[in-house]
């Protein structure tokens, strides 16, 4: 198996680092990364080039009165901060603003015979932010689906036609792309899926028109 | 050569404000770290949204507050300061844009960006470190005007490889393909 398709290709680095990436994505990235120590050394060099280019740049300077303000503000600055705390450390860094007890005490829901997901979040770009959980073994049926799929394994691991995922793997897959994700034997395998889609409208036509742009493990 | 000295002088003198605001809540050293500073975001800011001026003081000052309040989380073994200030303002950029957009992102982006500064290198990788930086920056001066202008898009007006692409015309190919050479050319990317 090619190696290079269990991390973010380059352009996808780029924009993370830049900061132009959508978040949903930067999601991923933040998942991947916090299991690679290849990607974080990257990532390192690639913040390093964005202050380079930063420091390339025409200073412009502030005014004498936004330097006044800011002094004063100092202070006050000091006494209404809190120092943020971490929970649980068997969760991603970047997944603790969605999951505050666990994986099991999320509203999982069945999906089929074999597979439970749990809607994290949107996008503004419209795209799904989920999880997937998979029973050892367990296979989810062919599918396609309308936009890119950025899936980042969690925990366990799952193999489809291109090889075996584990633990901190990214993968990318186009509309084009059909597969058949099967968890391997040994446990049961969570996935952080984000699905780029079209905007999501509410409202009584989108309760009709949103069961026909889901994506379906039939 | 010279001029390398000066600045590497110059990081020094920066360094010990931060470390002075970190361990004395030093405001004097936080006015020149203003000085230094503030002018770059600023600039960062107008690279965006050229005309953008009161946009540019609102970053430059959340950037300002945020190195007060983290200044004790700052280690210079970890990151270059410049980097540190640059993940700042790019992170303050980012809160911006989703406070401000059409279509508002469930997702908070804090503990998206800051799991990387955090883990200690070894000693190998500190060495690395410092040889990466100085080559980026010694061959960003030579780099191609073609790649080098696809760099500045992407990183100081914050367009996306797409936009990018739109902008100037070029087959989306074309312009990942140059941010490619430039990583290349930079050695930015150690493994590919
Ligand atoms: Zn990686």
């Amino acid at each position: 198996m090619n190696k290079s398709t269990i991390h973010p290709d380059e352009t996808l680095l780029t924009a993370y680092s830049a900061g132009s990436l959508p978040l949903s994505q930067a999601l991923c990235i933040s998942a991947h990364v916090e299991h690679c120590p290849t990607c974080q050394q990257e990532i390192k060099h690639l913040n390093d080039l964005g202050s380079e280019l930063m420091q390339q740049l025409k200073p412009s300077p502030g005014s004498t009165d936004l330097k006044a303000q800011l002094l004063a503000r100092l202070d006050s600055l000091d006494e209404t901060h809190e120092a943020p705390t971490r929970i649980d450390k068997t969760i991603s860094r970047c997944l603790h603003q969605f999951i505050k007890n666990g994986y099991q005490n999320l509203a999982w829901k069945r999906v089929s015979p074999d597979i439970h997901s749990v809607e994290l979040c949107r996008d503004s770009n419209g795209a799904k932010v989920e999880l997937l959980r998979i029973k050892p073994g367990g296979a989810a049926t062919t599918h396609t689906h309308l936009g890119d799929e950025y899936t980042v394994i969690l925990e366990g691991s799952f193999s489809d036609e291109s090889g075996l995922y584990q633990k901190g793997d990214f993968l990318l897959r186009d509309a084009s792309h059909q597969h058949r994700p099967v968890a391997t034997q040994d446990g049961e395998c969570i996935c952080l899926a984000v699905t780029e889609g079209p905007i999501q409208f509410t409202g009584l036509f989108s309760r009709l028109l949103n069961p026909l742009i889901r994506r379906s493990y039939a | 050569m010279g001029q390398s000295k000066t600045s590497s002088e110059r990081l020094a003198s920066l360094q010990g404000w931060v470390q002075k605001v970190a361990e004395h809540r030093d405001k004097a050293a936080f006015a020149e770290l203003f000085d230094h500073y503030v002018p770059l975001i600023r600039a960062y800011s107008l690279a965006r949204e050229p005309a953008a001026d009161l946009v540019a003081d609102e970053l430059a000052q959340e950037v300002m507050m945020r190195i007060w309040l983290k200044a004790s989380s700052y280690d210079p073994k970890l990151a270059n300061l410049n980097t540190w200030i640059f993940t700042l303002a790019r992170n303050c950029r980012i809160d911006y844009l989703r406070r401000n957009s059409r279509y508002v992102s469930e997702i908070d982006p804090t503990e998206i960006f800051e799991n990387i500064e955090d883990e200690s290198p070894g000693p190998f990788q500190l060495v690395h470190q410092t040889r990466a930086q100085d080559n980026i920056r010694s061959r960003l001066d030579k780099l191609p005007a073609a790649q080098a202008e696809i760099l500045s898009k992407v990183y100081l007006q914050g367009k996306s490889h797409q936009q990018t692409s739109e902008e100037l015309k070029l087959p989306l190919g074309t312009v990942k393909s140059r941010v490619r050479l430039a990583l290349k050319k930079l050695e930015v990317l150690v493994t590919r």
